[in-house]
């Protein structure tokens, strides 16, 4: 069950990287096998057991598979020391506003239109 | 009868499998650690990172061999950005009806995102290749490192960029959103995928279903329109 779902994820993944090199090259592979996984679940109108089973699984260890990529940092220790505070400053600062107006106005644009669907 | 400690050493950090067994290690031991103290500063990435780092540094590995050796994990990294359309197909009845917030929210709050911290960056002195790597921060890092490389920044230095902004997220995304009074699911999981690309997403995955479906949209919404428009932006600046 868990393999026929694998199988499936892979199939989308292979299917996107192949787009990319023909059609796409600006968009990575996985981004868009994981659409084309979107239709094709439209499409079907279902997810099937096997491919909820290897979804969930794997998306349980997403911060483990993340691990390595961050690791990459001690590579470009001295690039970043070069610059610390004006990077670490903005990016930090950048990223408070930024989450804190993104929640804010969504939390805003949903409030109106829950609002304009009560008084039509 | 003398053993030759110095050639087992070397046998054991130098096989193919340590890389791993290491990452397994630290994974384990961060998780436990934070589940027992729910501390956020013990943000499972951040923490097996800093282990992982310490390993490597003591036993004088450099990065390159590190990655070799992981590449068994890294590779489940694209089949597993394809299995978020799962979460997504399940709450699409939830995102149609809130099209037009998810839209303006994406258009708006994206190049927020994305604007805020060149800006900041140049105010504060960064140099150029520094605020070319820091344009795709908020991006997933695969797209983020096509990106930085198409408009003059360098790929892997914008791959470190999205990890500290991600992991910045995901420690202090949740406490900001509180503070903000903003309680709605699908507004913070937006706010952490725009923002904090995977590992956002992941952290709003132990929030519940609904925060990581929305936080999945906004990463790959979010992911799609900076592939496509920050190159077209900056070849029409410059």
């Amino acid at each position: 069950m868990l393999l026929r779902g694998l199988t499936w994820l892979v199939f989308f993944q292979l299917l996107g990287t192949v787009l990319n090199v023909l059609l796409l090259p600006m968009l990575p592979g996985p981004i868009i096998g994981l659409v084309l996984l979107l239709v094709f679940l439209k499409l079907r109108g279902e997810v099937g057991e096997p491919l909820q089973q290897a979804a969930s699984s794997l998306l349980r260890y997403l911060p483990l598979l993340l691990v390595p990529p961050a690791v990459g940092v001690m590579a470009y220790a001295k690039d970043i020391a070069a610059d610390f505070w004006a990077v670490m400053g903005s990016l930090i600062l950048s990223l408070l506003l930024a989450v804190a107006f993104i929640g804010w106005l969504m939390q805003k644009l949903i409030d109106r239109q829950a609002r304009h669907r009560s008084e039509p | 009868m003398s053993l030759d400690w110095a050639g087992a050493w070397q046998a054991l950090i130098h096989h193919p499998l340590f890389g791993i067994g290491i990452t397994l290690a630290a994974y384990q031991l961060s998780l436990a650690a934070y589940e027992r103290t729910r501390w956020v500063f013990l943000q499972p990435v951040l923490v097996s990172m800093l282990l992982v780092i310490l390993v490597l540094l003591a036993c004088n590995i450099d990065f390159p061999e590190y990655r070799a050796s992981v590449q068994t994990l890294t590779v489940l990294l694209g089949p597993t950005t394809v299995a978020l359309a799962v979460p997504l197909f399940l709450n699409l009845r939830r995102i149609r009806q809130l099209f037009w917030p998810i839209l303006v929210t994406l258009l708006v709050g994206g190049v927020a995102a994305t604007g805020l911290g060149v800006l900041l960056a140049w105010l504060f002195g960064g140099e150029h290749l520094m605020l070319m790597s820091l344009l795709p921060k908020s991006v997933t890092s695969p797209i983020a490192m096509l990106v930085a490389d198409q408009i003059g920044g360098i790929a892997a230095l914008a791959a470190v960029f999205v990890m500290i902004t991600g992991v910045l997220g995901a420690i202090c995304g949740p406490a900001v959103l509180r503070l903000c009074g903003v309680r709605h699911p699908a507004a913070q999981g937006m706010a952490l995928g725009i923002t904090a690309h995977a590992v956002g997403t992941s952290r709003a995955l132990q929030e519940g279903e609904e925060c990581g479906a929305f936080a999945a949209l906004g990463m790959s919404l979010m992911g799609v329109a900076s592939a496509v428009l920050l190159p077209l932006l900056m070849a029409l600046i410059v």
